[in-house]
């Protein structure tokens, strides 16, 4: 109780020191400094209560809390914000902290969507590794993440949204869909919180045919509850109870039978959901402002010098890069050998921290041999971002593994 | 400012080889295929001489392997895994197939023998093309394996191709610098200084203050910091070579070996793959309850008491028991396996499964113990004595049914166990009796009809609760494979944070060149320029020290 | 110079070694045999407490049965099993029935009762495991040069189903 208490101070104060942030832009110089200052001791204070938030869940549980993909998610916007800092004390620009405290405050909000109750650790996670290894690639992902706000700043900043030409059209496409991205992420977290907090349910049963261990068929029922209104109900399964949504008292259609598990449906209906209600609310702010959102935002950003966006982009993945690649790939191998006896086994989560590895190595290259800097550095810190977070999330919840956590 | 080329004949250990060499303004030998001149830094090569951008600085422009004119298909093939950019296509090309290679259940998880009908049946056609492609074992497949190949390839010969070079040019590096390579620098200051000497002497210790090392020579000076850092992507290129050749080493006899099996409680059972035995003493699920919130429970873990013995003879013959010997004992947990002589044990998971292992059967003769039977449920010995009667155990059914009237097992568990005893009395009369002991079942088959049946009671009897599956491995390669990966971090450490950076000094007369390189930071390294000038009572912008305005090369 | 060119050279014959090295041993993976492969070697020993190698059969047509007394087919096709034996063991014809993992207190009972006189094979999962046998009974047909020429999965009959005709396997098999 305590905990939650102090996570929603969190919560609130990342939210100041966002506005803090915001507030900055719109004064001169010396005011912009100090707003930015005054930002900085804000996200500073939120740092120190949502660390102390942790340590009381530590303190709670008996084991760090990073051991679910809630505690996880958290504790990563808690990184985000201390890579933040530390970024700052390097380049003292406080326009990063525009676009870097909203993506912890989003971070921490998407994680505040799953199942937040303290659970035991399973015997496997019983391990010092645990701590070291999860923190680790929490903080590397972290200082990749503030990359990619800079490196998504640089872009905002210098894509011209006049540009007719077909490259140039590209690169607002690239930028458009970049925001309806977070829009959809935003769009699902409201989403959730909003029927859930109105205390929305629709459940249904589905009765799947599966061979038990003497190769017999059986029929096994299964149960699933909804929070959102069912667009898409599991396959092959029977209504049990529907609260009525804006008249639909049936969900409108099947999810198709490839789709094995209960599960499988309600999740296809979360991300149509998401992707709906995140296009709509693109398609009213276009309606409203008649130009792409980038166009609007960018305004913000003159006056920043790109070639710093640029530089703090690539300081950022740099210092970053070293710290994932021990986090998430050394140290989470010699913990995968202590606990299981294999220090690599091909599970998707593994595969894909590969992958964000093999991507940030290929960004490296492409900047320091082949000379990529500027927008097209930029845009590889965007979509190494976006793998990042399928790795965090999309492999959670699309691929069913041994990282698998719980899903919405 | 041409070249002048030279025909230079040179004996190198034994072997003659004809060389063209071009030779510097300065004098220097410069090696076929220099950019710039080894010893004062003059663009040598025609293309770089005529321009006027920024010098490319890369390898300080010494000559490399791969930029050899006229390839030969040896050539062709440095070349090719020299470059860069195919290094960037084979690590992108790579990662998309490991992509492809997430997106279904690969074999080695998948919950069934015949994998091929399994895709099709789970996934459909989306499954049936993907095993048939081969993505069903994406990370085993001969061209993924290919694809790394190329990577080490990539690796070894990309880092020689550059390191020798640059090694012997940062080597033979002088502080005396051509005008034009200077003006050519991205960091760049003209000036003028009244008196070479002070200034010079100023200059030196404000440098040396910010932990350059500084050479002198006339009115030249070079002051270097960091070179190490240079290093940085050749120690993590050699520490991913290290890390593929151990893993590659894993296919070598003994190196690697990974099989898992299972042990009841009281069992014990031969380690595939090795000499050893496992016996399961006892297993223990752990239950730990905490104090806080609602007594939730905190802590849960199951582990095996374990003892390994080692076989010291009879190990492969069915009708003998093998000689153990014990080693030693532990209790295997998850993060606690058992390690011995290169094997290690680890507890994957855990059934439970309750099955009698053995019973002993009270036998009486008018209501009198003769004797009792103790039957090993799994392998039960043929024959027994008890006192004068001899016993042998001539049927078996682990778990009784009947098939058409006639006695069979359904399974081979102890479920149900019914036993043919062949007694054979003190007398010599032979009895055969056929006992159920679960179903409180037994009858007298064939026997003397006058006196009285036999009976057997179930005196006693062990069971085994859990059924513990655990993994035995070898993985030789590992302590290998952890120092290329750790190498390889001290590596991306000393390039990525460090910087090399140079500057150099060149006076005439009175007027004073400064110029200043390095492989990356150069935000950085201007501030530094600016903060070092200050001291000698040049102030300037550090943003001013910015040369790249110089046509772009 | 020419000693870079060896330089370059052994170093691409370690890699192409490597290469040869890891990719074989992908190639040579054992899978379970298929028909038209050879039969997998093994030793293992009878009931009778003799050692009996597969390769020891070659020069004769071999049916390989693998059976347990809990599985109801296998109990159902062993008396034709046998019959088959008796008939066509003068033309050469081995029939070895692989047991899985029973103890042999109760192979012995069963085969006694059967009357089974073609030799008994005790398996721990090893051999069965090498053939890649999960469900039973399971009978390859290998001919003298110690290829298989079919394998029967499930319980087989003489003249009813054409795929599990144990007459007319046995019959493909000699003609050769």
């Amino acid at each position: 109780m305590v905990a939650f208490i102090l996570y929603n101070l969190s919560f609130i104060v990342f939210g100041i020191s966002v506005l803090g942030k915001r507030w900055s832009n719109r004064d001169a110089d010396s005011h912009m400094r100090r707003w930015g200052g005054i930002g900085l001791w804000i996200a500073i204070l939120g740092l120190i209560s949502h660390a102390s938030f942790t340590g009381l869940r530590w303190a709670a549980s008996g084991h760090i809390p990073v051991s679910n993909l809630y505690e996880f998610l958290t504790f990563f916007g808690m990184m985000v914000t201390l890579a933040f800092i530390v970024i700052y004390a390097i380049y003292r620009k406080p326009l990063i902290g525009l676009f870097a405290m909203p993506l912890s405050v989003v971070i921490v909000a998407y994680g505040a969507v799953f199942p937040s109750a303290v659970t035991p650790l399973i015997p496997q996670l019983q391990s010092i590794w645990l701590y070291i290894h999860v923190t680790l690639a929490a903080l590397g992902e972290a200082f990749l993440a503030v990359g990619f706000a800079a490196g998504f700043m640089y872009l905002l900043r210098t894509v011209n949204f006049k540009d007719r030409s077909a490259s140039g059209k590209r690169q607002i496409r690239g930028v458009e869909y970049t925001l309806i991205a977070l829009i959809t992420l935003i769009a699902f977290i409201v989403l959730v919180f909003s029927f859930n907090g109105a205390g929305y349910r629709a459940e249904f049963v589905q009765t799947l045919i599966e061979e038990d261990e003497l190769g017999q068929k059986v029929e096994v029922e299964q149960t699933v509850t909804y929070i959102i209104p069912p667009i898409v109900k599991p396959h092959n399964s029977v209504q049990v109870e529907m609260q009525p949504f804006l008249g639909m008292k049936e969900p409108l259609f099947e999810a198709p039978a490839w789709m094995k598990g209960v599960n499988a449906g309600r999740k296809l209906n979360t991300i149509i959901w998401s992707l709906a209600v995140g296009l709509i609310l693109y398609g009213l702010i276009r309606l409203i402002i008649r130009r792409p959102l980038g166009a609007v935002v960018s305004p913000i950003m003159n006056g920043i010098d790109e070639q710093d966006l640029d530089e703090i982009s690539y300081r950022a993945i740099a210092i970053g890069y070293p710290i994932f690649t021990l986090g998430a790939l050394i140290f989470a191998s010699i913990w995968a050998h202590q606990a299981w006896g294999r220090f690599w086994a091909w599970d998707p989560k593994e595969t894909w921290a590969l992958i964000t590895w093999l991507f940030y190595t290929a960004y490296l290259h492409l900047r320091l041999s082949r000379g990529w800097q500027g927008t097209k550095s930029a845009w590889m810190s965007v979509i190494g971002f976006l793998i990042i977070m399928f790795t965090l999330i999309g492999v959670n919840l699309v691929i069913a593994g041994l990282h698998s956590y719980a899903g919405v | 400012m041409k070249p002048s080329a030279g025909l230079v004949v040179f004996k190198q250990g034994g072997a003659l080889a004809l060389l063209t060499n071009t030779k510097c303004e300065c004098g220097h030998q410069n090696p076929v295929g220099t950019v710039l001149c080894e010893a004062c830094g003059l663009p040598v090569q025609q293309e770089v001489a005529e321009s006027d951008g920024l010098l490319e600085m890369r390898y300080e422009g010494a000559a490399r392997r791969s930029q050899k004119s006229n390839p030969k298909l040896l050539d062709r093939i440095w070349n090719f895994f020299s470059s860069v950019k195919v290094a960037v296509y084979l690590i992108i090309i790579t990662l998309l197939l490991s992509i492809l290679g997430t997106l279904l259940p690969q074999v080695n998880v998948v919950p069934s023998y015949d994998p091929a009908s399994y895709y099709a049946e789970e996934y459909g056609k989306l499954g049936e093309l993907y095993y048939s492609l081969g993505l069903a074992d994406t990370f085993g497949s001969w061209w993924y394996k290919g694809l790394v190949l190329m990577i080490a390839a990539s690796l070894i010969i990309c880092s020689l191709d550059r390191i020798i070079p640059l090694y012997k040019a940062l080597k033979k590096q002088q502080p005396v610098k051509h005008e034009t390579f200077l003006k050519r620098q991205k960091v760049l200051y003209i000036g003028e200084v009244a008196d070479a000497e002070s200034w010079l002497k100023e200059a030196e210790e404000a440098i040396r203050e910010r932990r350059y090392q500084v050479t002198r020579e006339g009115t030249s000076l070079l002051g270097e910091k960091n070179r190490f850092s240079r290093w940085g992507p050749y120690i993590n290129h050699v520490g991913l070579i290290i890390l593929l050749a151990a893993l590659l080493t894993r296919g070598l006899p003994g190196w690697y070996m990974e099989q898992g099996f299972s042990v009841n409680e009281g069992q014990t059972v031969s380690i595939p793959g090795t000499n050893y035995y496992l016996k399961n003493l006892k297993f223990t699920e752990v239950k730990e309850v905490g104090p806080h919130v609602s007594g939730q429970e905190l802590q849960f873990a199951f582990e095996t008491d374990a003892i390994l013995y080692r076989c010291v003879a009879d190990c492969n013959n069915p009708f003998a028991e093998p000689q153990l010997e014990e080693v030693l004992q532990h209790k295997i947990r998850p993060n606690e396996p058992l390690k011995y002589d290169g094997y290690s044990i680890y507890q994957i998971d855990y059934a439970f499964s309750p099955q009698a292992t053995i019973m002993t059967l009270n036998v009486l003769r008018d209501g009198q113990p003769i004797g009792e039977l103790v039957l090993n449920l799994t392998d039960p010995a043929p024959a027994y004595q008890l006192g004068d009667v001899s016993v042998e155990l001539t049927g078996y059914y682990p778990e009784l049914t009947s098939v058409d009237g006639v006695p069979a097992t359904k399974s081979r568990l102890p479920n149900n166990p019914a036993f043919i005893l062949d007694m054979t009395l003190a007398d010599g009369t032979t009895e055969q009796y056929f006992v159920v002991p679960f179903q409180q079942y037994q009858t007298r088959i064939s026997g003397a009809e006058d006196s009285e049946p036999l009976t057997f009671e179930i005196g006693g009897m062990e069971a085994s609760f859990y059924s513990s599956y655990l993994m035995v491995k070898v993985e030789r390669a590992l302590p290998y494979v952890l120092a290329g990966a750790l190498i390889f971090l001290f590596g991306v450490v000393i390039g990525l944070y460090w910087q090399h950076r140079r500057i150099w000094v060149r006076i005439d007369g009175s007027r004073l060149i400064v110029a200043a390189h390095t492989n990356k930071n150069w935000y950085g390294l201007r501030d530094e320029l600016a903060k070092i000038l200050d001291k000698t009572g040049i102030e300037i912008d550090a943003k001013s020290l910015d040369n790249s305005g110089v046509g772009k090369s | 110079m020419a000693r870079n060119k060896w330089v370059q050279l052994t170093i691409l014959a370690v890699i192409i070694a490597a290469g040869a090295f890891t990719i074989g041993a992908n190639l040579s993976k054992t899978p379970a045999p298929k028909v038209g492969e050879t039969a997998p070697n093994f030793s293992l020993y009878g009931l009778d407490g003799a050692a009996y190698e597969l390769n020891d059969f070659i020069g004769h047509p071999v049916v390989l049965n693998f059976w347990g007394s809990f599985c109801e087919p296998c109990v159902r096709e062993m008396p034709l099993l046998q019959k088959k034996y008796e008939k066509y063991r003068d033309q050469g014809l081995v029939v070895l029935g692989v047991n899985l993992d029973e103890s042999t207190v109760t192979i012995n009972n069963f085969i006694r009762g059967m009357n089974i006189t073609f030799p008994i094979l005790l398996d721990k999962n090893v051999v069965r495991k090498q053939y890649g046998v999960y469900n039973y009974p399971t009978t390859f047909f290998i001919d003298e040069k110690g290829v298989i020429r079919q394998e029967i999965v499930g319980e087989m009959n003489e003249g009813s189903l054409p795929s599990h005709d144990i007459e007319k396997a046995i019959k493909r098999l000699l003609s050769g």
